[in-house]
């Protein structure tokens, strides 16, 4: 193999494990890739220095090598990771390193799995670095619903125990101001409220260990933030109101209180509303909400099947057997066990 | 997003398999040329829709708000990119179109694109060498549901997998990588549908288990690898490795999550996967993270090998607001789903997501009897409407499926949209009649299916596909024919790990 590793004496001592891909056996292997020469010889040093555990620089330079041909090679990510440490290297200037990575490879799962082992190393963060929001922020300009830098950043929160910071607040706040309806801010704002905190288990809600229809109650409510958190989601709902995201969020507010929908039966009525001859219409948040408000209500039966059917007819018709089964569940004429 | 690296494979050579096919597949084939003229009418001025093709697939929501941002725009962009193609307009359809206006399904093309996903990509695709087992089985399992004989294959499949295999234990993504669990799942799988003790035997089972063992988590959870990222695809995956090999449910002496108490894989699972649910009603990848179409669907079927759904599901979800939130996945007029909210429909959502229907659907319908299934909850989301975004929306001309018009098809979509076309078009329900011995794994291997035939059509849910275009059954769980997933673990349970 000619190559630029075989001709460095820095990498004589090493005798590459070339790739086997299981063709000796006389039978083509499936979904074969017809590799550039430099990845296959990268990849067959790889494989000698991983098998003899080799902790080097060298090492360290060949995995970037790698990651520059192949960023969804996870086996180097972990690779490195166990080598940066090894040589306690300055994880800041691998941080720094991994910033322009991430930005060049907006995708890619390894990248924030990666950041995430340098950020748990509290010998090289105690505290959280000060331009980690701003880099997270550069991120969802690009992108702002990425999955794995939200996941990210959640981690972040918990793991420096930041649910009260000002910067995660205002993040959400002006990633919601750009766009009312990123669904992943909203996420980002119910768990910096209403998550669990220290040493509590992480969950998507609190209370999530009994009753699941108990999830996400708190055990100790502080009513100011509910109702701060209603209102901020009323502010939002007025903006748009066919966004689905403030209203759910709002349900998950009350639920966290344990108060009742029907509280805001007299907001949502705003978005439906009775006229001769019909009902005007503005959100059909609004009619699934009144019609829970209902179905809660002794009595109400009917009211909350005229809510659903007009959902069903109207303003949600795709969802029509999900809206029948509602229908049926409340007037019980459902036989089987319903939820 | 799909959860794995996809690949849009282009160029490549073309292999077909003519030569093999039995005599039924070619007389299927031949009744799938188009016998008339699509029904296709022009105006002169702009092409009228099919008239088979209701309002609700082709006109705005009623509600839409004023206010735009990034989201409103990429939501009117696809359903502006959808709409022709929905309405049967769209100039690149070929059709035939039938009588609801759906095109039919372009077998020919779609089986011949998976059978060259099965050969040598160019060095472009260097950024698939951790994903090789994902294509392999993407592939083998496109071909199932189009009633391709993939035991053709046993020896490739077994050539290719052979070095991937690690003497640590578990399968890495190809030779010299870690073992992880997405690759020895998609292996395992690949292994089921080809068949055969060879295939079977592949896998050395005691240092899977032994491997299995160091990504099991204090909280429960699994690690994808060891060194790698612990969330709900981690937990799917392991377990569905453990389900087909039958390997003990007890964990390794030496599993370090026996020192935190657990004692068995499934120790402390149920009650990780319940801290995945969010206050939307989804489940998320991992606890605190946004409600997620591919993660609820990992997250649900995890469930599902852990005992009857109506038990496990039941104990660990707000049944209630899950559904509200996976019903909430589907959009018109596109008729497909989305993996959140807020985002666009995807086709790789028709299995993601479509799949969670029959196993929430089963958990509200509780154990079946296997020869008289009284199933009563029936459909609770639109099988048109995802019958019609895939079969209008996601073929491409050329072979393939995709995630929506205006995007390459790969092997990821044209397998997830096919197993969420087929899920469409049966009915799933576990029952008390199990292939397995195994307790625990009773209820998994279970379900049975039965076709849904037009003749059940109701106004709210009817068949807008041609009895042709109907696929092979799909595993709910396993995602593989229900009869490779039966043979691999009968297979094991007949020659026991000696552990």
């Amino acid at each position: 193999m000619e190559g630029k590793y075989a001709s460095d004496p820095e990498w004589d001592s090493i005798q590459p494990i070339p790739l086997d891909d299981g063709s000796e056996s006389g039978a083509q292997p499936l979904a074969t890739i017809a590799y550039a020469s430099e990845y296959l010889e990268a990849t067959s040093y790889l494989r000698a220095v991983m098998a003899a555990n080799e902790m080097s620089e060298r090492a360290l330079k060949l995995t970037e090598d790698i990651i520059s041909m192949n960023p969804a090679h996870y086996t180097v990510w972990i690779y490195r990771a166990k080598i940066l440490i090894a040589l306690e290297k300055d994880l800041k200037d691998e941080l720094e390193w991994l910033n322009g990575v991430s930005l060049k490879y907006l995708k890619n799962y390894q990248i924030w799995h990666h950041r995430q082992v340098l950020m748990s190393r509290r010998d090289a963060f105690p505290t959280p670095p000060v331009k980690e929001p701003d880099f997270l922020m550069e991120m969802f300009a690009q992108d702002s619903k990425n999955y794995h830098v939200w996941t990210y950043r959640h981690w972040y929160v918990r793991h420096f125990k930041l649910w009260d910071a000002p910067r995660e607040i205002q993040d959400v706040e002006a990633l919601l101001a750009s766009d009312v309806r990123n669904n992943s801010a909203w996420n980002h704002r119910y768990m910096l409220r209403f998550g669990p905190r220290d040493d509590e288990p992480d969950a998507g809600m609190q209370n999530s260990g009994g009753d699941p229809s108990e999830k996400g109650r708190l055990a100790v409510v502080d009513e100011d933030v509910i109702d701060a958190e209603l209102q901020y989601a009323k502010s939002k709902i007025v903006r748009a109101p066919e966004n689905r995201s403030p209203w759910t969020y709002a349900r998950g507010v009350l639920r966290a209180a344990g108060r009742p929908l029907s509280e805001w039966k007299e907001f949502t009525g705003k978005f439906v509303i009775e006229k001769e001859g019909g009902v005007e219409v503005k959100s059909s948040h609004a009619v699934e909400w009144l019609a829970d408000v209902f179905a809660e209500e002794s009595g109400s039966g009917q009211e909350a099947v005229r809510m659903l059917t007009l959902l069903k007819e109207k303003y949600d018709p795709i969802r029509s057997n999900y809206w029948d089964y509602r229908i049926r569940t409340i007037t019980g004429s459902e036989v089987s066990a319903s939820a | 997003m799909p959860i794995v690296i996809a690949a849009a494979g282009k160029p490549r050579r073309k292999v077909r398999f003519s030569s093999n096919q039995t005599s039924q597949a070619i007389a299927q084939r031949k009744s799938r040329q188009p016998s008339a003229p699509p029904a296709k009418t022009y105006s002169m001025y702009e092409p009228q829709a099919h008239p088979g093709v209701p309002d609700l697939y082709q006109e705005l929501p009623r509600l839409l708000d004023a206010l735009c941002t990034e989201t409103s725009e990429l939501q009117q962009e696809t359903v502006e990119k959808c709409r022709p193609f929905l309405q049967g307009i769209d100039p690149s359809q070929v059709g035939p179109f039938n009588r609801h206006g759906v095109p039919s399904l372009r077998q020919d093309n779609h089986i011949g694109y998976l059978y060259d996903s099965l050969e040598e990509y160019p060095t472009g695709f260097a950024s698939l060498d951790a994903s090789r087992p994902w294509m392999v089985y993407w592939a083998l399992a496109g071909l199932c549901l189009f009633g391709e004989d993939v035991t053709r294959f046993r020896e490739r499949v077994i050539s290719t997998f052979s070095r991937m295999q690690n003497p640590t234990g578990g399968l890495g993504g190809g030779h010299g990588q870690l073992s992880h669990c997405a690759s020895g799942y998609a292996a395992v799988l690949s292994l089921a549908m080809v068949g055969g003790e060879e295939a079977f035997s592949l896998i050395d089972r005691d240092a899977m288990w032994r491997w299995l063992g160091k990504l099991k988590q204090p909280d429960g959870g699994f690690r994808v690898c060891v060194g790698g990222e612990e969330d709900v695809r981690g937990a799917y995956c392991s377990m569905v490795i453990i389900a087909l090999l039958d390997l003990p449910l007890a964990l390794p002496p030496d599993a370090e999550a026996r020192q935190h108490g657990l004692e068995t894989f499934a120790s402390g699972l149920p009650e990780y996967l319940s801290r995945c649910q969010t206050f939307e009603g989804g489940i998320s990848g991992s606890p605190g993270s946004e409600a997620h179409g591919a993660y609820a669907f990992c997250a649900l079927a995890c469930l599902c090998l852990l005992g009857q759904p109506e038990e496990t599901v039941s104990k660990c979800m707000d049944v209630p607001l899950l559904l509200s939130w996976l019903s909430a996945r589907q959009y018109a007029p596109e008729g497909g789903f989305s993996g959140r909210t807020n985002k666009l429909v995807d086709g790789c959502y028709s299995h993601w997501v479509g799949s969670c229907w029959p196993l929430l659907q089963s958990a509200l319908d509780g154990v079946q009897s296997a020869a008289d299934p009284r199933a009563s909850t029936g459909n609770l989301y639109s099988r048109e409407g995802l019958t019609r975004y895939i079969l209008a929306c996601c073929q491409s001309n050329h072979g393939g499926l995709r995630d929506k018009p205006g995007k390459h098809p790969d092997s990821y979509h044209t397998c997830y949209t096919l197993t969420g076309l087929s899920m469409a078009q049966h009915r799933h329900y576990h029952t008390t009649s199990s292939a397995s011995s195994n307790e625990v794994l009773a209820s998994a291997f279970s379900w049975k299916w039965t076709p849904i035939t037009a003749s059940e059509d109701t106004a709210s849910d009817q068949n807008v596909f041609d009895e042709k275009d109907r696929l092979t059954a799909s595993h709910p769980i396993f995602a593989i024919p229900h009869a490779a997933a039966e043979s691999m673990h009968v297979w094991c349970q007949q020659h026991p790990v000696n552990i």
